[in-house]
């Protein structure tokens, strides 16, 4: 059994390392984009059982947003709905008998943590523009800017420990368990692990979702604070 | 523990395509359609809610003429009623007065019969009486009758103007005494009474005629004294005749 730390380069496309991941990553999206195409070809203003299931998931997607945020789904529903969709088809994907889940390795969850790292810039600067975004590091008040920026940092990282750790580690223990007890008795840790491979998926969208929210939110509460106040003259409007 | 950088970016940049392509292929058509059917649901809730206003208003206004219609047919139900009343009374008023007059009618005819009627029995009663008195009298045809008649005849032809009597006695022709029966051995009494109540004759001639019941009557050519029960009894149907 190799080391779920190490992540063997199946062959290179020059610099560019091609692991077992990336090509699971590819299948899924290759799965994932062709679906979807597939699924999205006809849409009638009157749904049937398939845009029906389909609308139901865009729809569900909007509401834990909604839930999460308070804000319009509409900028941020691409972006943490395929963030959530990726993660549980590769988290699912262990399933599949030879298949190792591209979330079992350190690249992947780095990628994915890295990702939200930068969306919460980019959602941040284009909601509050660059001062804005900045001036959120410094809400409460500036004392907290050294804290705020370490948090940025440490938030992103425990995501991608927490996503890492829990989906390598069922893959490990299945892996194990398999090779010591036989075929059939990994299954109730495979079940687990469905379940585990849903809620890691669920909590790694909605921390996303919160930590571009809360940037979004400090930017614009900043912006409200440093607006200058009313003259005494000035009536309300 | 090593983290292969290459892989990394490699990683990021399949998840940020994968963003990109399911945003094109996936989010934005469900979410359109999403969108698109709101809308049109949106719409056609309008359009339903100004149907279901024209709807109101046209059930208002049909509301409306309902009831107008409604007063009309009253007013129209009551003026016919009041019509059908008065042509009701009229027409039983002319059915009480036509009654009235076919009523009056019957009693003036039932009047007028019972009056005939009564005038009948009177007559026929009066009839029946006075055959019964010409029988009862028959009975009483005897002497002594037919000598008060003698007596009440010489007292007429004294009672009579006496040139009257005079005229009668002269008569060419003479005199007819006429008696109920045959006066036989009284012909001579009754011939010398007469005689001397007239002052004298030519000739008495006597005839008899059953109709008298009693009596004894004068006859001449222009004149007749009546003096017989069946005098009487003409005198009598006369007068009951006269007083029916």
């Amino acid at each position: 059994m190799n080391s779920p730390l190490d992540s063997i380069a199946l062959f290179y496309l020059g610099p560019l390392p091609i692991t077992q991941a990336v090509l699971t990553t590819w299948a899924i999206m290759a799965i994932l984009v062709i679906g979807s195409y597939l699924l999205t070809r006809r849409m009638d203003l009157v749904p049937g059982k398939r845009q029906a299931a389909l609308e139901l998931i865009v729809t569900t997607m909007d509401t834990q947003i909604v839930e999460t945020s308070g804000a319009n789904p509409a900028p941020y529903r691409a972006f943490i709905g395929t963030l959530f969709m990726f993660i549980l088809v590769a988290n699912w994907s262990s399933l599949i008998p030879g298949v190792e889940p591209p979330t079992a390795g350190l690249e992947t969850d780095a990628a994915l943590a890295v990702l939200v790292f930068l969306s919460v810039i980019w959602f941040g600067v284009r909601g509050d523009g660059i001062g804005g975004y900045l001036k959120s590091f410094a809400a409460p008040n500036p004392i907290m800017i050294p804290l705020n920026i370490l948090q940025s940092l440490t938030r992103v990282f425990s995501m991608f420990v927490r996503l890492f750790g829990n989906v390598m580690s069922g893959v490990f223990v299945i892996g194990i368990v398999a090779s010591l007890a036989g075929l059939l008795v990994p299954i109730p840790l495979m079940a687990l692990d469905l379940l585990t491979g849903l809620v890691q998926a669920y909590i790694f969208a909605v921390l996303a979702m919160v930590f571009i929210t809360s940037t979004v939110e400090d930017g614009q509460h900043s912006k409200r604070n440093t607006a200058p106040a009313p003259s005494p003259n000035q009536k309300d409007t | 523990m090593t983290i292969d950088f290459w892989g990394l970016g490699l990683q990021a940049v399949n998840v940020l395509i994968l963003v990109w392509l399911l945003s094109r292929v996936f989010w934005r058509p469900v979410a359109a359609a999403i969108a698109k059917r709101q809308k049109t649901a949106q719409e056609v809730i309008g359009s339903a809610k100004a149907t279901q206003a024209k709807a109101d208003t046209a059930l208002t206004e049909a509301t409306k003429a309902r009831a107008g219609i409604e007063e009309e047919r009253a007013a129209m139900r009551d003026a016919a009623k009041a019509d059908a009343e008065t042509a009701s009374k009229t027409i039983l008023n002319e059915a009480r007065a036509e009654a009235e007059a076919i009523l009056a009618a019957a009693k003036d005819t039932i009047s007028h019969d019972a009056i005939a009627a009564r005038k009948a029995n009177d007559a026929q009663a009066s009839e029946l009486s006075l055959k019964i008195a010409a029988r009862l009298l028959e009975r009483l045809n005897g002497p002594t009758v037919q000598s008060v008649f003698l007596s009440q005849l010489v007292d007429a032809i004294a009672d009579m103007p006496a040139a009257d009597r005079k005229a009668l006695a002269s008569d060419p022709k003479g005199i007819e005494i006429v008696s109920a029966t045959d006066t036989g051995a009284e012909q001579g009494k009754i011939e010398k009474e007469i005689q001397t109540a007239l002052g004298g004759t030519r000739e008495i001639r006597f005839t008899t005629d059953p109709n008298l019941i009693a009596g004894l009557e004068l006859r001449s050519p222009h004149f007749t004294l009546h003096n017989s029960w069946a005098a009487d009894l003409t005198q009598v149907r006369k007068a009951v005749k006269d007083a029916a």
